[in-house]
């Protein structure tokens, strides 16, 4: 063997080998593996950029929203991903400041969901609104009465949070940390994290409210007008309660697809049976208070609009169905199976149920966008149908890709999972 | 919305709105503002080297997190609460008047000298004659990665802490990270050849060697890292082989499977 190579220690350049990015004791599949299973997602990702150069560079006309019909499957998608990113504010808050411990096991996924989730709806916001060269406008010149300004404004500043709470996480990694300046960063920027967790829930709980407040204030759309306490209506808490009961759920559902997808064991059994726990303890009171708020709106406030129940739900495709869905089916028998020990003990169980309540609240956010707007809410008016062109599935499936991507080197890059090495030796032998 | 823009009004809704944002954004410039001063502190005070061993210690599985007294059976299980410098451990003296005796320092075959100091990093500390300290890497480390491919050493005149960086090697490809095992600084670099790496003109004098090992808990430690080495050793990466009652090869990092063998390295190095 050759006589060793002694360099001073401040002059050594290498070359960046995939392996040494990777964390030590993490086993990831070869890059050449890795590499084939992102080219689909950046293929799609291509094409959902195509789209929206088109949707930037002629109007919305490249899509099939029009003056009545001006929300859409973006619109949707924003609800959803807003809702189902709630994992990181709500899970942050249960960590940093209710301190349980255990979710320090999921903690780096909730706040990469909360970032991708995040990122991607303003994204798709830009799109929608069209002109993001005056997006700052919104800041400058916002309309005061609109709900939407609180939101914006919370959107924009917990983007902001979730940026600093992900950055600790990206620093983590092998090559990175050998940076003194970014490792002492990290470290101290981590100390603060429990200040930004606190701030992330109170911006949190403003923009999930005033997102489903800015339907309930809709008078001139019966369907999705809703009284309230104050200036808030009921939408206003239902989204807050929704958003915490199914953010930790989303999480689990991720967790259990990367379990899947990658063959490892990343968190204990008894954390995942914790998220469930949490989410069934807080489906609970969202679909009692859901179903309460329905019986008053059906019976009361739609009635004093003069819309009878019934004609809300004699245009097809939007029947009774839609709310025994969202409710029960997606309310209640997630709620009960999850927080029932015996069932959120059995895997399955604990994935079906995680499923069945994301669903429920995306078939909330979906109902209040389209069914609000395509229901007939004056006399000459007619049941509007409107289904997305490809710009608008391109885009949408854009968003998903960039999470797919985004989620995936961070897997592969960073250390996400504290318990990883244990289990996995643990399942090794 | 703001004064002095179109739409802005005195009013409380509008004030307490802008108050509301701005000391949001305040909240947040300052959390960064203090991350980099704070950051730039560390490092203009040398804690860059503690902070990494901090972090890194946290991320150890805990049988390597376990107290020198729980090796030797005096603390069963005891986790060790200060990052493995027994120096501003109030326990640690309770134990270490509790023992007494000498014993022979030679398992499997490795040679571990008593009048040396060991850190649980596989190193070695001789003080000399000089008032200077001697550093190498003890029989474990030298037998395992043989002679390094490459050594990257502190020049001379720098400083090393305890539990920070002391070098970094590497072997077939895989670096580790040695850790120092005492404060001071670096008076000369050494070689493999020459069996030892760093002579270090310790902070104090005498030199505070309290952290290191020695003694009868030397062999207790050894016959732990060498169960360690045959669970690393064997196909399920957790089950120890039996030992033939040999010596431990030169080089038996190449003897780990290659899919563990970063891992192993890193282990036995205390790099997670």
């Amino acid at each position: 063997m050759a006589d060793a190579a002694f360099v001073p220690m401040t002059a050594v350049a290498k070359p960046l080998r995939d392996r040494r990015l990777i964390t030590r004791g993490l086993d990831r599949c070869s890059l050449p593996v890795f590499s084939a299973w992102l080219a689909p997602w950046f293929v799609m990702l291509a094409v959902g950029l195509y789209a929206t150069y088109l949707a930037l560079r002629f109007g919305l006309n490249q899509t099939n929203m029009d003056n009545r019909f001006a929300f859409g499957l973006w619109i949707f998608l924003d609800l959803g991903v807003i809702a189902l990113g709630a994992g990181a504010f709500f899970s942050g808050f249960l960590l940093y400041i209710m301190k349980l411990r255990e979710l320090q096991a999921v903690i780096n996924t909730a706040v990469i969901l909360g970032f991708v989730c995040y990122s991607g709806a303003i994204a798709v916001l830009l799109v929608d609104v069209g002109q993001p060269l005056r997006a700052w406008f919104t800041f400058w010149h916002p309309n005061v009465h609109s709900m939407l300004t609180e939101v914006t404004f919370c959107i924009s500043c917990y983007l902001a949070v979730l940026t600093l709470e992900y950055l600790p996480i990206v620093l983590k990694n092998r090559r990175l940390k050998q940076n003194a300046s970014f490792l002492v960063f990290e470290w101290e920027l981590h100390r603060l994290v429990p200040l930004l967790a606190g701030i992330g829930t109170l911006l949190s709980f403003f923009h999930q409210g005033s997102l489903g407040g800015l339907y309930g204030v809709l008078r001139g759309r019966p369907f999705a007008y809703r009284a309230g306490l104050g200036i808030w209506p009921t939408t206003f808490f239902l989204f807050i309660l929704s958003a915490m009961a199914v953010g930790p759920s989303f999480l689990l559902l991720v967790l259990s697809a990367v379990e899947g997808i990658t063959g490892k064991k990343l968190v204990a059994a008894d954390v995942k049976m914790t998220l469930g726990k949490i989410s069934g303890w807080l489906l609970i009171p969202y679909v009692l208070l859901k179903s309460v708020d329905t019986l008053v709106w059906l019976h009361s406030t739609s009635r004093q609009a003069g819309f009878r129940p019934w004609e809300y739900y004699c245009w097809k495709p939007f029947g009774f169905w839609v709310l025994l869905a969202e409710i029960v089916v997606c309310g209640f028998v997630p709620a009960i199976l999850l927080i029932r020990r015996a069932t959120r003990s059995r895997p399955w169980m604990l994935v079906l149920s995680a499923a069945l309540a994301c669903t429920g609240v995306l078939l909330n956010r979906f109902v209040l966008t389209i069914q609000t707007l395509a229901l007939p809410t004056l006399a000459f008016d007619k049941f509007m149908v409107y289904y997305p062109n490809w710009q608008e599935f391109a885009v949408f499936g854009a968003v998903v890709a960039y999470a797919v991507i985004v989620y995936s080197l961070s897997y592969r890059y960073l250390p996400l999972f504290p318990q990883e090495k244990e289990l996995n030796r643990v399942s090794r032998s | 919305m703001f004064p002095g823009v179109d739409g802005f009004h005195w009013t409380f809704a509008h004030i307490f709105f802008v108050s509301v944002f701005l000391s949001i954004a305040a909240a947040l410039a300052g959390i960064v503002i203090a991350s980099l001063a704070r950051g730039g502190r560390d490092i203009a005070n040398g804690r860059a080297g503690q902070i990494r061993w901090s972090l890194d210690f946290a991320e150890l599985p805990l049988e390597l997190r376990q107290c020198r007294h729980a090796v030797t059976g005096e603390a069963p299980g005891r986790i060790c609460p200060n990052a493995f410098d027994c120096r501003h451990c109030e326990e640690h003296a309770k134990f270490r008047q509790a023992r007494a005796g000498q014993c022979d320092n030679a398992a499997c075959g490795l040679f571990y000298p008593n009048y040396r100091y060991y850190h649980r990093g596989h190193t070695w500390v001789t003080p000399q004659k000089d008032g200077t300290l001697l550093v190498g890497l003890d029989a474990i480390g030298e037998h395992m990665v043989g002679k390094p491919d490459s050594v990257r050493m502190p020049a001379p005149g720098s400083r090393v802490v305890t539990n920070g960086e002391g070098w970094r090697m590497s072997k077939d490809g895989f670096e580790v990270r040695v850790l120092a095992p005492i404060d001071g600084t670096v008076v000369q670099t050494g070689t493999p050849q020459d069996g030892w790496y760093l002579r270090v003109q310790p902070d104090s004098h005498p030199p505070d060697l309290r952290h290191l090992l020695r003694g009868e808990e030397i062999e207790a430690w050894v016959s732990r890292e060498i169960e360690r080495l045959q669970c690393a050793l064997s196909p399920d990466a957790d089950t120890p082989l039996l030992a033939d009652g040999g010596v431990l090869m030169e080089e038996f990092i190449r003897e780990v499977p290659a899919a563990r063998r970063d891992e192993v390295l890193g282990e036995m190095f205390l790099e997670p």
